[in-house]
This record gives structure tokens, C-alpha cells and sequence, in this order.
């Protein structure tokens, strides 16, 4: 007994003294919507190839990371995939306002797992019963659902769905429900459902009049303390590199008239 | 997307009432058994029925995941044969909450079929007992103050239960059990909302841990 009590000590004290980090790397630390997730990525590698500059990650959905920002949480960069958890931002005074710039858009599409049959092929049938569970981001915090909710409310079925929805906490989360076959259809983006590859189907492209505007507003975070580097990034992100790069994850190019936010 | 407080707290309540249930109704037979009986096999049984306690639930979620969902081993069969997927029912939230339950309604259940006398039961038998009669009238009341410890763990255990339940049941509109709510909220920046059901649980949880606290220090007289 006393030979464990000594092991634990010793092992307790090696740990903790060697487990303090030395000198953080001057790494800029980006929250972004996790739909982003492999563009972003991808756009870091090319970033640390040409200029040396290390880029971290952290993804979620818009809404959680607006709030772990206003929390207080050590980001330099947030990319939304909405304009409204930028606004909530702004009103707080956690932004940088002039760095704020929509860096890309996207398209929003109903899909199925790939092995489905009866599945659905518009918004109108998942209002059938041979469509049980519907997937969508919880609207509150997943941009994602926000956008699915105005489409199921122009639809006319969001009532009639309502008791059939499974919330995701971020659009990959209703991705996967789809991917595995656990909902009958999900409600996710064009790019999402690019990146799952053949283990989904897109029954229907939603319509983009039928929701807001998607885009990606991203702003330099007011308590960052690299906020140089995180403007660097962010020129780079609406540079031709970045844009080519997103664009080849299936990103559309930012509204040439979004560069300012819209009137709410 | 909140759907008042009552409406979670009954589902809450519901949930965990079925979980602790099913937790009963699971773990006194074997932790009859457990205490009474050698049989090769017995520690790995041991080890699967306690190991939640200390796995975090989001593992536990996982398991259930992989076996019972749409695409899990289990899952894919009933999936195939009944059009039946656990995830996003009433019985995934009681499965998921009965699983991390269970084993504080076992261990004290099973010391309190071991720590009886051997003596009694016998003498039970010589005067004749079944085997049903000296469950019923000697082993069970006498082990009956750990099973009530036991059970008012589970039930706040399970009446806590996250991890596995988030994964498990899900996010539904109408739907939700009082932490995945407060989660919810949170995430939303909505952490006022989420005081109330804050309030509940703590008040609940106390309640519970003071009744077991005066069981087993009773038990001590």
C-alpha cells in the first residue's frame, strides 16, 4: 500500500511539473462554424507553407462559439456561418468591428442516407409517415437550423414536422444522423453533404429564396492580443489562394453586396 | 426552442423512474447472485455491471451506439427485422440512464445480501423454507435497507444523467430531460433559463443524498 501512495506521488509530481506549457507558439487561434472544418483546414496548410504562420482551430457550431468568445474564450479570429451570431457580437463589443467581412457562401440541401428507399424528395414530404426522424441543427445556436427552420416555415411544414425533429448541436452532428441512417433526412449544406461523400444522397437542393442569405462573416475578436496576425490570416482567407481553395470544398465566392451587414 | 419547465421536469421524473427501475429489476438478481455464488466469468460480469460508475458517460453512450443503433451490431438487426432504432426514444433516455445507475444500485445491494447471516438462512431452511420463501421472508427484508440506499443513488444518478442521454435520446423539440435543457440554454447564451431547472435538480439531488444519508447512518444503530 504504501509502495502504490509513493508510485501515485511520484507520478503526480513528474506530470504536473513537465505539464506546463512552454511559451506558447505565436499560433493564431480561429473559432469557426465547423462546416468550415476541412476548407479551413486546408487553407491553414497552404497559409503555413507560404508564410510560416501557424493557424489552430477550434470548430463548433456558430452559436456556441459566439458564446465561449463572449466568455471570454482565447480566439483571435470567429468565422460565422451567420450573420446573427456576429451581430450578437458587435452588440457586445467583442469584435473588431471594421475587421468584419463575409469570407464565403453556401447553398442549403435536404439529404437521405445513401441506402434509403421512400425517401423523401422535397421538404413538402417529409410530412409523409414513412419519414419518422428529421435532422436538423437546433435552431437557437446551429446557423444551419435557423436557415432549415425558414425553409420548413416558407414550406409550410415546420408545424407538421416539428414532432419528428432531432436537434443537432452543430450540422456535422446532423450529418452524421444521416450518414448513419439513424433519421430519414437531414437538413444540412451543400458543402456538407459534398463532404460526406457517397454515404448520403441529396434529395433536394432547398431553394435560396426560401431562407436568409447564407454566408460567412468573420471578425478579428476585440480581447485578442494577436490581432495583426489573426488580419493576416483573415487576407489571406479573402485572397485568391483562399478563395480557391474554399472554393474547391464547394464554397460559393461572398456576395459582392454583403460586405456589410444587412439590416435586421 | 424551450418547452417550459414542467414538461422537462415530468420527463426528467419519467426517465429515471423507468431507469431506476429497470436498474432493479436487473440488479437484484445478480447482485443476489454476485454475493452468493462463484462461477467462472464472475469477476468480467463484476467489472462490465460496475465499470460505468467510473467510465465516462459519454463512453457508455458510445457502447450503446455501437450496438444498438441503426448501424450498430445489435441495432442493425432489429433495424432489418422490426424497422426498430433505440436513438431518439423514450427507452434509449431510460436504457442510457439505467446503464450509469445501475451500479450504485448494485454494490450496496450485493454487501447487503453478503453481510447477512449465513445462520438465519439456514435455520430457515431446516424449518422447512422454499427456496422462494427464504427469498421472499428472510434474504429480501433483510437486505432491504441496502437496496433502499441503493435505489435512492440510482435514481439521483440517473435523474443527473448527460452524457450518454444527449447522445443517446438526442435533442427533440418537446423532448428534452432537465440537464440536456440546461445545456441547451447554455449553448444558446441563455443561461438565465436555465436556473430554474438548475434549481430543481440541485434541490432534488439533495433530497435524495440527505434520505440516504440518514438510511445509512440508521443502519448503523
Amino acid at each position: 500500500m504504501k509502495c502504490v501512495l509513493a508510485a501515485f506521488f511520484v507520478l503526480v509530481a513528474a506530470l504536473t511539473a513537465g505539464g506546463a506549457p512552454s511559451a506558447r507558439g505565436e499560433a493564431i487561434t480561429v473559432a469557426a462554424a465547423v462546416s468550415l472544418k476541412e476548407a479551413l483546414s486546408d487553407v491553414a496548410v497552404r497559409y503555413k507553407a507560404e508564410t510560416g504562420e501557424g493557424v489552430e482551430f477550434t470548430f463548433g457550431s456558430s452559436g456556441q462559439l459566439a458564446n465561449q468568445v463572449l466568455n471570454g474564450a482565447p480566439v483571435d479570429l470567429f468565422v460565422s456561418a451567420a450573420n446573427r451570431q456576429v451581430d450578437d457580437l458587435d452588440k457586445a463589443g467583442a469584435i473588431v468591428d471594421s475587421s468584419r467581412r463575409v469570407v464565403a457562401g453556401n447553398s442549403l440541401v435536404l439529404v437521405v442516407p445513401a441506402g434509403s428507399d421512400k425517401a423523401p424528395t422535397s421538404l413538402g414530404a417529409l410530412t409523409t409517415p414513412a419519414v419518422t426522424r428529421v435532422a436538423v441543427g437546433e435552431p437557437g445556436s446551429v446557423p444551419a437550423g435557423q436557415y432549415a427552420r425558414e425553409a420548413l416555415e416558407r414550406a409550410g411544414v415546420w408545424a407538421a414536422v416539428r414532432d419528428k425533429l432531432v436537434l443537432g448541436t452543430n450540422v456535422r452532428q446532423v450529418l452524421d444522423y444521416v450518414e448513419r441512417g439513424e433519421v430519414s433526412a437531414g437538413i444540412v449544406y451543400a458543402t456538407d453533404a459534398k463532404q460526406a461523400g457517397a454515404k448520403v444522397r441529396v434529395a433536394c437542393v432547398i431553394d435560396p429564396r426560401d431562407h436568409g442569405p447564407i454566408v460567412y462573416p468573420a471578425a478579428i475578436v476585440k480581447a485578442s492580443a494577436k490581432r495583426a496576425a489573426a488580419r493576416l490570416f483573415l487576407d489571406y482567407l479573402t485572397s485568391e489562394a483562399g478563395q480557391s481553395c474554399l472554393k474547391k470544398h464547394g464554397f460559393s465566392p461572398p456576395p459582392v453586396e454583403s460586405s456589410a451587414p444587412p439590416p435586421q | 426552442m424551450s418547452q417550459g419547465l414542467w414538461p422537462t421536469a415530468g420527463l426528467s421524473l419519467r426517465v429515471s423512474l423507468a431507469a431506476t427501475a429497470l436498474a432493479l429489476v436487473v440488479g437484484v438478481p445478480l447482485a443476489h447472485l454476485n454475493a452468493r455464488r462463484r462461477y467462472p466469468g464472475k469477476g468480467l460480469v463484476e467489472g462490465l455491471i460496475v465499470v460505468p460508475m467510473v467510465l465516462p458517460p459519454t463512453v457508455v453512450g458510445y457502447v450503446i451506439i455501437a450496438l444498438l443503433g441503426v448501424r450498430g451490431w445489435v441495432g442493425s438487426w432489429l433495424h432489418a427485422w422490426l424497422s426498430y432504432s433505440i436513438l431518439f426514444r423514450f427507452e434509449g433516455a431510460m436504457l442510457a440512464a439505467a446503464v450509469v445507475a445501475l451500479p450504485l444500485l448494485y454494490l450496496p445491494t450485493r454487501a447487503a445480501f453478503a453481510a447477512i447471516d449465513r445462520d438465519t438462512e439456514d435455520a430457515a431452511r431446516v424449518m422447512g423454507a422454499s427456496r422462494w420463501q427464504l427469498f421472499w421472508h428472510v434474504t429480501f427484508p433483510m437486505a432491504l435497507r441496502g437496496l433502499a440506499s441503493g435505489l435512492m443513488l440510482a435514481f439521483a444518478r440517473a435523474l443527473g444523467e448527460f452524457g450518454a442521454t444527449v447522445m443517446v435520446f438526442g435533442i427533440r423539440p418537446g423532448h428534452t430531460t432537465l440537464p440536456v435543457s440546461i445545456y441547451l440554454d447554455y449553448e444558446q447564451g441563455e443561461m438565465a433559463l436555465a436556473a430554474p431547472a438548475v434549481a430543481i435538480l440541485c434541490v432534488l439531488s439533495m433530497a435524495m443524498t440527505l434520505l440516504y444519508n440518514r438510511s445509512a447512518l440508521s443502519r448503523q444503530d
